[in-house]
């Protein structure tokens, strides 16, 4: 039977509020990052190499740490490394977002049609799927990269790449709920009363989907900034010199011996943002998804 | 190698004799680029690690260096002496001697060895060197250096031994004479003759040509084992090489393994770490600046590093073709604005290079020190302002192509940031190295800005202008990437190769570097030091000023 729980037993779960604390954290700071940077007094574009030895590493404690520079500056250029993580985790953010919208958008709208009106249309949304599924979406993003304009705005262009190629789970998810609620009471009911197939879906049968769509949204968020950033590791995420955490990451492995705080500080608002996103889409599913009740063992229910 | 391209079929247009005197790199340099030399000792298994991830084995289509991959297992009819302290020099391989020319300059002739056989016990005559040229020339087999393409009588029009038959300018009289006809008197021919299309092929062994790279018969102290694309290559010993007949291969090891497609940063930690099997080992890439700035503090690994004198040139190519940066003007603003300190640093400050403000390449004969502009080593906005104003401030919005390498991304981006400084902004797009290399030399150039670095093929000015500037390497395959096109400058060229008088070519070719500066087509970033690192157990492993790459074809292990 369906529950309805209370809003304080979120709250009761100490960890999901971390993660939703976290993550309004790094909205804030995403969404503040220019005036966070000109506080400090510094850019993530100009060039300090009087903060850099010879050899292009960064001269003092933990990577050049100072007040000038509070978490140091990158090596071989000598741009303010807080700059880059505060900007980062706009892009990440940003590119996170966005693709995950696109990716909700065609994967409600591929699998509630195909749930619903079946039939050949469904068998042929199925097996686009299970191809995509198995598309080399790497290897296809570093093939556009050679062929799209450099004009073309690469941001956007990693943003519809990840969009594109993120939905196929949302639709496999939403085809399987809608192929459940067609055969319930109340939408045989409405059928029978002759409504329309344009109402069914969407006054019966979308308002039962909000509340998957709601927690796929959460947890897909934390998969799609992964993926910009293996993008950016790899090379072929959004253009240098737009900061990138995934780039910055790609280039600390190499200073990890010689400039750990490169690696420290990028890599640790990733880890935090993708946990946080984690921890708070668990959350809200056991919140609002009543098949996923966590079995916590029942106090006398223990053998 | 990476970065250093091969060229067309019309890579040298007319050329005449340059004596070998003219071309040679620093006799009195330090012996900055030696690490260790002691007799060579025999035995143990040598890994080279590359991040390559393919060696193209078949000599016609091959770009390598004399001292390189294919030596080992290609002799040729010269080869290159590479000793530390001592300048470069073409030396006989297959051939008795260097080559006799005739007194015009226009005949070369040369005698093999006795007692020369292939990895297949047969014995390796004229005729199998003759082959060998003349399957370079078939259109299927394109892609390697292509010096001679142009220089061999009727050269221009042959198609390769499959369509054409014989090549009349190429003589055999006996099994052991090769006669080269050509079009011009030219003094470098010891150089080419080096290079890997006049390496031995038996024609029994090439029934199928685009596979005949797979398993190539083998002339030099190793064969191959195997090659699987992207993972190794494994070379073992010849047993019907014999090194009475070879006087630059010691072959030390009794077997080398190259490790293909490996990342640079694991290698260069790998090698740095220096236990196990990476003892036996050297990187043939570049060592990362990570590393490089991480081995300045480890005294083990700094041991085994070794780094070229300043050579290579890393430049900025300038596409003079397209609008606006057909005005001398921007392009001079662009000369002044660029920050080569950046640069400098981006490739791991002076252990990465020296800056340049020339196109011809230190240690080479003749070169002359200038700076048409003079802008201190960060560059000089005000000055570049200035020029863009004079030229009515044009709306610079431009392309920056380069390689996807993290390497090449920094160093784009430094130039980016210095062109900001005076208000041109640049969009970097950076593509898979086989992409970017179509691109920079397809007829098309869609691009405004383009970055590379130079390395001549053999030590003369000539390896160094004519490739870069001369109008008829421009697309198709050339690699003048500015697309820079002046009569006067291809005159220039022209008379330099003609140039029988080394002093005389020498002082031509410094005057077409200055003369091509003029017009900017490109700025001069850095004389590039490549830096590579050996397993303690490497020995006689040294880079010499030309061709600053490590002589493959001396490197033994110690026990």
């Amino acid at each position: 039977m369906r529950t309805r729980r209370h809003p304080r037993q979120f709250l009761a779960d100490r960890w999901a509020v971390a993660g939703g604390v976290v993550v309004a954290g790094f909205l804030l700071v995403a969404a503040t990052a220019s005036a966070l940077t000109a506080v400090e007094g510094q850019d993530p574009y100009t060039y300090h190499l009087d903060a850099l030895d010879d050899t292009g590493r960064p001269v003092g404690f933990g990577g050049g740490i100072s007040g000038t520079h509070w978490f140091g500056v990158e090596p071989l250029t000598g741009r303010d490394l807080f700059a880059i993580v505060t900007h980062g985790a706009q892009t990440s953010l940003t590119v996170g977002l966005a693709a995950t919208v696109i990716a909700m958008l065609i994967g409600v709208l591929v699998g509630v049609t195909a749930g619903f009106f079946g039939g050949w249309y469904d068998r042929l949304v199925s097996r686009a799927i299970d191809v995509l599924y198995g598309f080399p979406y790497l290897v296809f993003m570093i093939a556009l990269g050679a062929v799209v304009s450099a004009k073309f705005p690469r941001t956007w262009l990693v943003v519809l790449v990840i969009g594109a190629f993120g939905w196929p789970t949302v639709a496999r998810v939403v085809r399987g709920q809608t192929l459940a609620l067609k055969h319930r009471t109340f939408v045989v009911a409405s059928t029978a009363m002759g409504a329309g197939p344009g109402h069914v879906l969407v006054r019966q049968i979308l308002p039962h989907l909000g509340v998957t769509i709601i927690v796929y949204t959460t947890i897909l968020i934390p998969g799609l900034i992964g993926v910009e950033a293996a993008l950016s590791f790899l090379g072929v995420g959004v253009p240098a010199p737009t900061p990138s955490w995934g780039r910055s990451i790609g280039e600390g492995v190499g200073w990890v011996q010689t400039d750990p705080m490169f690696l420290v500080f990028p890599g640790g608002a990733l880890f935090a943002i993708t946990l946080a996103f984690n921890l708070l889409g668990d959350g809200l599913r056991d919140l609002l998804d009543p098949r996923s009740v966590r079995r916590r063992p029942e106090a006398g229910a223990r053998p | 190698m990476s970065r250093r391209p091969s060229l067309s079929v019309a890579a040298v247009a007319v050329a005449a004799a340059l004596a070998l005197t003219a071309c040679n790199a620093n006799s009195d340099s330090d012996t900055a680029g030696q690490s260790t030399t002691s007799s060579t000792q025999k035995g143990g298994e040598l890994t080279i690690l590359t991040s390559s991830s393919t060696v193209t084995l078949d000599p016609a289509k091959s770009s390598n260096l004399a001292i390189t991959t294919l030596g080992l297992f290609n002799r040729r009819l010269t080869s290159w002496e590479i000793e530390p302290g001592k300048t470069a020099q073409a030396v006989p391989d297959l051939a008795t001697d260097t080559g006799t020319p005739s007194d015009d300059g226009k005949t070369w002739t040369y005698h093999l060895k006795s007692g020369l056989k292939f990895s297949d016990g047969s014995p390796i005559t004229s005729q199998d060197v003759k082959y060998g040229v003349e399957r370079s020339f078939a259109p299927e087999l394109s892609g390697g250096l292509g010096y001679h393409k142009s220089l061999l009588e009727d050269g221009e029009k042959y198609q390769g031994p499959y369509t054409d038959g014989d090549l009349d300018s190429i003589e055999t009289p006996d099994d052991t004479t090769i006669v080269f006809h050509l079009n011009v008197s030219y003094g470098d021919w010891p150089w080419i003759v080096s290079m890997p299309a006049f390496s031995p092929v038996p024609k029994s062994a090439d029934a199928k040509p685009q596979e005949y790279g797979q398993h190539p018969v083998s002339s030099g102290p190793y064969q191959v084992d195997s090659y699987k694309e992207g993972s190794t290559l494994s070379l073992s010993r010849n047993p019907n090489w014999d090194q009475s007949t070879d006087e630059v291969r010691t072959a030390g090891p009794d077997k080398i393994t190259f490790q293909l497609g490996q990342d640079d940063t694991v290698a260069a930690q790998k090698l740095i770490a220096d236990s196990g099997d990476d003892k036996n080992a050297f990187q043939a890439s570049f060592v990362p600046p990570a590393q490089l700035s991480q081995i300045q503090s480890n005294a083990d690994a700094k041991s085994r590093l070794v780094t070229s004198d300043a050579g290579a040139l890393a430049y900025l190519a300038i596409n003079v073709k397209h609008k606006p940066l057909d005005d001398l003007k921007v392009r001079q603003a662009l000369e002044y604005a660029v920050d080569k300190k950046a640069f400098q640093i981006a490739v791991g400050g002076s252990i990465g290079g020296e800056p340049a403000t020339t196109l011809i390449t230190p240690g080479i004969a003749g070169r002359q020190d200038y700076d048409l502009y003079p802008a201190g080593e960060s560059g000089d906005v005000d000055k570049a302002k200035q020029l863009l104003a004079d030229a009515g401030n044009p709306k610079l919005s431009l392309t920056l192509l380069v390689e996807s390498d993290p390497v090449e991304v920094l160093k784009a981006q430094a130039i980016q940031q210095g062109l900001k400084r005076a208000g041109i902004e640049v969009t970097i797009k950076s593509e898979e190295s086989d992409a970017w290399y179509a691109d920079v030399t397809s007829d098309k150039g869609d691009y405004d800005l383009a970055l590379a670095s130079w390395q001549p093929d053999f030590p003369s000015a000539n390896g160094n202008i004519q490739p870069l500037f001369a109008s008829s390497e421009i697309g198709g395959g050339g690699f003048n990437l500015s697309r820079y096109s002046e009569p006067e400058v291809d005159d220039l060229i022209q008379q330099a190769s003609a140039a029988t008088d080394p002093a005389q070519a020498e002082k031509l070719w410094a005057q077409a570097d200055k003369r091509i500066l003029q017009d900017a087509p490109v700025v001069p970033l850095l004389f590039k030091k490549n830096s590579f690192l050996h397993g303690s157990n490497v020995q006689n492993f040294f880079v010499t000023p030309f061709p600053a790459y490590p002589n493959y074809l001396k490197v033994s292990l110690s026990k």
